[in-house]
């Protein structure tokens, strides 16, 4: 007989048994608890705070007051002391769609999908350090030690393909944000529910999935008859051994890795894919060196490889793809932690991400995925609405902009505004915070987000803390 | 999902738990450890069958499972064959003894400390970055990695072990251990940025504090007495009775302290010789003050006015200034000409320019940073200069040899408002082209810098602050400048400090200056041999800090404890009442609050804490260690929540046995050994693990009542070191800097962690896996798929999984295939048919013979793709990677 946690601690009050079930790899509710809008999640992570005032958060009081000392009407702690005069938006913005919302140029390939988008504009984070805000974004804390979003779902919905991770990561191929794998880390889950890094378009897309290059006695035969042999003494060895299902459970795993190794690749075979889908990407076939300074062209393909691999394993029931623009914080700078020049660095990112984003949402909608599918577009914090002496911003924990799109979201809304300067929420009292955005998604993919529990430390641990309200303005 | 059957039996082997404790109740980890009563039998065997009857215990295990299990459990590696062939014969004489044996040999083999130094390392989330942004390594962390396996080879005291590395320079000074054994309270991560460019007095610069020293405080009680008094920080403890002035006293235990690198001396009579020296230059430094002092009153006023103006002259902040400079962008193109030009505001006459050059150890570079081989300066009225152009020096056809920080001048009688200079070609950096200059300075003739302060432009900049921005060029700031002529007299430190002397001796007579002079000449020598000693060691460990800049550390401050609060709801703006250095107060047995005078030195609150974790009257400290000990040997700890003794963990499985083995350890000296071999030897230990029951394996799934032994999936490190001393390739190598397998790329700045570029035919990377270099940011990603523990966490206990992603990565990483080659090779070279070299492939790897079966089937694959091929399928297999 099975008994469900909550039965059983109803049924043991005050007994610490719970610990008991903590290690279970999966959790103790049946997720979805409730119909779900939607069964996958993208989310796309603008690395190194993304300005939410020159692509999404249209102040024409900048504009206005260009150039003007800034005057905060209250002191400011700002991370690198940015708190020259007002900025404008580095770029003209244009309304777009029904909703007739006003996006930046660098983002105008979204216009044409802008009526689907939903917009939170009075994001707050914690601090303006580049490692805590990353890590409180992906994982909900500002310090390591903590699943992300996507292990967090993976471990309460499963995969929906044996073959495939259920939480797949698409990093910048130039390196990895501040924190590193700690983004994707299943922390204290058990590690199958690990963000896997794929790099489409490479000889190997998935660590060790063949066979090392070096090694020059393989070939296909000795790998079949290897996989016979293993199974065999396996078997011969288990047979000795009752009871204990590890073992069989290691057997399966080498049977379901080969199955991955075909699996994999064909996921990631573009080749399969139109010229016309390809194209609607950016992808750019004929070209394969790239000018040395960052380029609006180099940025649309690398970006679209990546939303269209995404697509093909959202579509081979990968539940969570978390796909990142930009690198660490290093020169020059390929991240978006504009302190010197907002325009060099957000142009080609921004042209880069918005085209991607754009195909694929396009791309879901025309296969009837979009209806099912959620994606979250997010950053660690947002930049000032002052410079920093010279052409860039500094760092905004204090307010920026989330959007989402996708399964159960009602498009063309936006919930929370930001002040005249964007420098802080509208409504200071009322903030959006990212346990709002997680408790958010995990209503829609069927999950309380108060429920979805794992015992750690001493604590029941949640993606949300001890915080989160679903925003009931997004849902459609 | 638990069966009912089985929460029914744990509720029979717990009477204890049977009735829902109230919060007021006392706890039973707090409560006071009941004295053991004797026993004629082994311990473990008298409670585990106790409270197995009427159920009979498994089978004991056959001598060749033994000694594998004894082999991974005490040392990490397997046997090798000709030890498991020897320990069967005399097994089979007599099992009591042959085990015990067995057991006092490895417990005496240097790799029992290798192993279980892994298990202390992942309850302690020592790692060797610092983690968060820019994952910075540590290159010093690795002496504690040595001092815990020494500790555990020599079963150094627990209590001392426990004691050393909370307060061992305090406790223990001049001791080796007493240093080294600190890096525990650095052991976790570190947010560099919060910490070097936020400074303490901002709110995002308390935050990182405030988390650090969470850090430090969640380490030291969940390892030692695993408890979760960070779950006091926002409030009191929801569960446990931890107030949050507890948590808050805990946290002024570490108030002082940072995460840093501190000197000392490994050898004991160098440490002892370097405070003989430093005693003695600190009583000569005082003769000295002593004999100055009364020309102070007199010579007060000249004097404190030559004080401001040598403290100016060195104050930290100068080092960097005058470190920063101009830098343009980075070129791939020495020949790509760049200018940088200075603007006097109005058509000035001058007579002189300089160019100061930088200094940056970048790419081992140092003086003379990006100055450009060849240049030219010119003046124009033009900003352009297109028109009118007055050359000043042109190094333009021939190199400048690089003038490394000499300042490099030339003269030249010029009217103009522009001054420009430009790299014709740049300077070579690593693989790309620079042009730095430190300051240009234009002299009028009175020697008046006129560009101090002036606009500066230029064809571009990497403009990264502080260290690189075109303002810099004209900040007066640079290597070599003298801080004390940028105030009003051009005077240099030297010329202060003599005239600083002439005035003293003049005011306090003959007699106290020529003893002035006889001590200064007595501090010199003492300096000279305080130089000559070895230079010191340097580990990176919980320390007072004492640095510069926006990390300063309370060094500064003489070590003094930061202020702590009580803080509201954890906001570092909420502040409340002080908090004074404590632990907690539901341990009653000891005082929770420490009394400790507040101008007592840092150090004697980390003692006081040491002292009350260590005290034989504290109940969690004792029955934390034998719980972590017992987990490793048995699968599972008698309590399941190694860290968490609380409410919210798990409850003893048997109490008794867990009271009987903390009190026997704690009153015979602490010692893990001795643990161990009670451990090991008993008969519970050597049971079977294959025997079946369905009886108890319907009523106790889990087999927490130890009706059979618990089967040992390898760990990450254990499956490593296996392939590479099955294959002939470990490297037996112990202690020392870490091996990296990884490649770093772009160490300036963010380091990235390329383990894919490495080549693991390396024989420098086949030493054991404890010495592997723990990197936070990008942990081993196949050490990581196969569940190694990860350092930003405190692992009490590895969640085990089995997925496809870590078969592939048996069967497919480099690793596999190097082993498999090795092993293949070393079979080759032996006598005999195929199947004699497969039959030797079973007895190295599975330390068996192959049944005929096995041997037929294993062999034909052999047959058909050879020995490698062979090899590798026997490193993937089941047998191969549990231990029954």
């Amino acid at each position: 007989m099975h008994l469900s946690r909550r039965s059983l601690l109803q049924s043991f009050p005050g007994i610490a048994l719970a610990s008991l079930l903590a290690r279970e790899n999966s959790p103790a509710l049946p997720f979805p608890q409730h119909p779900p809008r939607a069964k996958r999640v993208v989310q796309l992570f603008m690395a190194g705070a993304a300005s939410h005032l020159d692509l999404f958060d249209f102040k024409p009081e900048l504009i206005k007051r260009h150039g003007q000392p800034s005057d905060f009407g209250e002191p400011v702690e700002a991370f690198q002391n940015g708190l020259g005069p007002w900025l404008r938006p580095v770029w003209d913005f244009k309304p777009y769609g029904q909703s007739g919302k006003m996006l930046g140029e660098p983002v105008s390939a979204l216009g044409p999908v802008v009526d689907d988008l939903a917009f939170i504009h009075n994001m707050v984070g914690k601090t303006g350090v580049h490692s805590q805000g990353t890590l409180l974004q992906t994982t909900g804390f500002n310090r390591p030690g903590f699943p992300s979003a996507g292990a967090w779902v993976s471990y309460g919905l499963g995969s929906m393909n044996e073959n495939l991770p259920a939480f797949v990561v698409l990093p910048d191929h130039r390196g990895l944000a501040s924190n590193g794998t700690k983004n994707w880390d299943a922390a204290f889950l058990p590690a199958q529910h690990q963000g896997t890094i794929i790099y489409p378009g490479t000889e190997t897309p998935v660590a060790d999935l063949f066979p090392d290059k070096r090694a020059s006695f393989v070939s296909p035969q000795s790998e079949a008859d290897a996989h016979r042999l293993m199974a065999a003494l396996n078997h011969t060895h288990a047979a000795s051994r009752p009871g204990d299902d590890r073992l069989d459970a290691r057997i399966r795993s080498y049977e379901l890795a080969a199955r991955m190794q075909l699996a994999a690749p064909d996921a990631l075979d573009f080749s399969k894919e139109p010229a016309a889908i390809r194209e609607m990407y950016g992808i750019r076939d004929d070209k394969r060196e790239w000018p040395k300074d960052i380029n609006d062209a180099e940025e649309i393909d690398i970006f679209g490889r990546k939303c269209l691999a995404a697509r093909r394993l959202l579509e081979r029931g990968v539940r969570f793809v978390q796909i990142w623009s930009g690198n660490d914080n290093g020169f020059p700078r390929r991240n978006w932690d504009s302190h010197e020049d907002v325009e060099r660095d957000h142009g080609p990112l921004a042209r880069g991400f918005a085209h991607g984003a754009a195909a694929l949402i396009k791309d879901l909608k025309q296969r009837g995925l979009l209806d099912d599918t959620l994606i979250l577009w997010t950053t660690e914090f947002g930049r000032m609405p002052s410079t920093q002496g010279g052409k860039g911003r500094d760092h905004n924990p204090f307010c920026f902009t989330n959007w989402l799109t996708g399964g159960g979201i009602r498009g063309g809304v936006t919930h929370g505004l930001s002040d005249e300067f964007g420098y802080k929420p509208l409504d200071r009292h009322n903030p959006t915070e990212v346990y709002d955005v997680h408790a958010t998604i995990l209503h829609l993919l069927g999950i309380n987000h108060e429920q979805l529990t794992f015992r750690a430390g001493g604590v029941d641990r949640r993606l949300t803390d001890v915080h989160g309200h679903v925003i009931r303005n997004l849902l459609a | 999902m638990l069966p009912r059957s089985l929460a029914a039996a744990l509720l029979l082997s717990l009477p204890a738990a049977a009735s829902p404790p109230a919060a007021t109740e006392p706890w039973w980890s707090l409560l006071p450890i009941p004295s053991p009563a004797p026993l004629t039998s082994n311990p473990v065997d008298h409670f585990i069958r106790a409270a197995l009857a009427p159920t009979h215990p498994a089978p004991p295990a056959d001598p060749r499972t033994l000694i594998r299990r004894l082999s991974y459990d005490l040392t990490g590696l397997p046997p090798s064959h000709t030890e498991t062939t020897a320990f069967i014969a005399a097994f089979n004489t007599n099992p009591d003894a042959a085990t015990a044996a067995l057991a006092d040999r490895l417990l005496a083999s240097p790799q029992y400390g290798e192993r279980w130094a892994r298990h202390w390392l992942d309850a302690v989330h020592y790692g060797d970055t610092h983690g968060y942004d820019k994952d910075q390594p540590r290159p010093n962390a690795w002496p504690y990695r040595d001092y815990v396996i020494r500790a555990l080879n020599s079963d150094k005291p627990y209590a001392r072990f426990v004691s050393e590395q909370l307060a061992g320079d305090v406790l223990f000074p001049d001791s080796r251990d007493g240093i080294e054994a600190l890096g525990f309270i650095s052991a976790g991560p570190w947010d560099l940025i919060g910490h070097a460019e936020v400074p303490e007095d901002k709110t995002d610069g308390k935050i990182a504090r405030h988390l650090d020293r969470d850090d430090m405080v969640t380490n030291a009680m969940s390892t030692f007495t695993s408890l979760t008094v960070h779950c006091a920080q926002c409030h009191d403890h929801k569960f446990d009775p931890v107030s949050a002035e507890d948590y808050y006293s805990l946290q002024a235990v570490f108030a002082a302290v940072d995460r840093a690198d501190r000197p000392y001396d490994a050898d004991p009579a160098t440490a002892a010789k370097r405070r003989t020296l430093l005693t003695e230059e600190s009583s000569l430094k005082s003769r000295e003050a002593s004999l100055i002092a009364p020309a102070l009153p007199r010579g007060a006023d000249s004097l404190t006015a030559l004080d401001k103006l040598i403290a100016d002259a060195r104050q930290p902040a100068a080092s960097l200034a005058a470190q920063a400079g101009f830098h343009a962008a980075i070129s791939d193109s020495q020949a790509s000409p760049k200018w940088v030009q200075i603007d006097l505001a109005r058509p000035t006459a001058f007579t002189t320019t300089i160019l100061h050059p930088c200094h940056d150890d970048f790419a081992g570079i140092g003086d003379g940073f990006g100055f450009p081989p060849r240049f030219k300066v010119e003046a124009s009225n033009d900003p352009d200069f297109k028109k009118d152009i007055v050359t000043i020096a042109d190094h333009s056809a021939a190199d400048f040899p690089n003038p490394k920080i000499t300042a490099v001048s030339f003269k030249s009688k010029t009217t103009a408002r522009f001054v420009r200079v430009t790299a014709t070609t740049l300077a070579h950096r690593q693989k790309d082209y620079i042009f730095a200059l430190a300051e240009l300075e234009i002299l009028d003739a009175a020697g008046q810098n006129l560009a101090a302060g002036a606009a500066v432009s230029s064809l571009d900049s990497v403009e990264a602050a502080p260290r690189w921005l075109r303002s810099n060029l004209t900040d007066r700031w640079y290597p070599g400048a003298d801080a004390a002529t940028l105030a009003a007299p051009p005077v240099s430190i030297a010329n202060l400090e003599k005239a600083r002397l002439l005035i003293v001796e003049s005011l306090i007579g003959p007699a106290a200056a020529a003893e002035l002079t006889t001590t200064r000449s007595h501090l010199a020598e003492i300096t000279s041999k305080l130089n000559a000693l070895p230079p010191p060691s340097r580990v990176y460990c919980g320390t007072v800090h004492n640095g510069s800049g926006t990390f300063t550390g309370t060094g500064p401050n003489g070590g003094k404890p930061r202020p702590i609060h009580v803080l509201s709801r954890g906001d570092v703006r909420r502040p409340g009442p002080p908090a004074p250095p404590g632990a907690i107060l539901a341990v009653k047995s000891l005082p929770g609050r420490f009394s400790i005078p507040p101008d007592a030195p840092e150090g004697a609150r980390r003692a006081a804490l040491a002292n009350w974790i260590t005290d034989p009257a504290n109940p969690l400290t004792w029955r934390s260690i034998v719980n972590r000990v017992w987990q490793h040997h048995f699968g599972r700890g008698l309590v399941d929540t190694p860290g968490d003794f609380g409410r919210m963990g798990g409850l003893p499985s048997h109490p008794a046995l867990l009271d009987w083995l903390a009190a026997d350890f704690r009153d015979h000296g602490g010692s893990l050994k001795r643990l161990h071999r009670l451990l090991v030897t008993s008969h519970t230990y050597r049971q079977s693990s294959s025997h079946f029951n369905p009886d108890a394996a319907s009523s106790d799934p889990e087999n927490r009542l130890l009706w059979r032994m618990n089967r040992r999936k390898l760990e990450a490190e254990s499956i490593r070191d296996s392939l590479l001393a099955v294959s002939g390739l470990l490297n037996p190598t112990m202690g020392g800097p870490a091996f990296q397998d990884f490649v770093v790329l772009h160490p300036e700045h963010s380091p990235h962690y390329e383990y894919q570029l490495a080549d693991l035919a390396n024989p420098a990377l086949h030493r054991r896996s404890i010495y592997r270099f723990l990197v936070r940011s990008k942990p081993q990603p196949w050490m990581a798929t196969l569940d190694c523990a990860d350092p930003s966490l405190l692992v009490d206990r590895r969640t085990q999984t089995i997925t496809p992603l870590q078969a592939l990565a048996q069967l497919n990483n480099q690793l596999t295939f190097v082993a498999a080659s090795n092993f293949a090779t070393s079979l080759d070279a032996l006598p005999g048919s195929l199947s004699d070299k497969v039959r030797e492939a079973f007895h190295r790897s599975l330390q068996r013979d192959p049944s005929p079966d096995e041997l037929a089937t294993t062999a034909a694959y052999a047959n058909t793709h050879g020995l490698a091929n062979t090899c590798r399928v026997l490193l993937n297999l089941n047998e191969f990677n549990f231990a029954d």
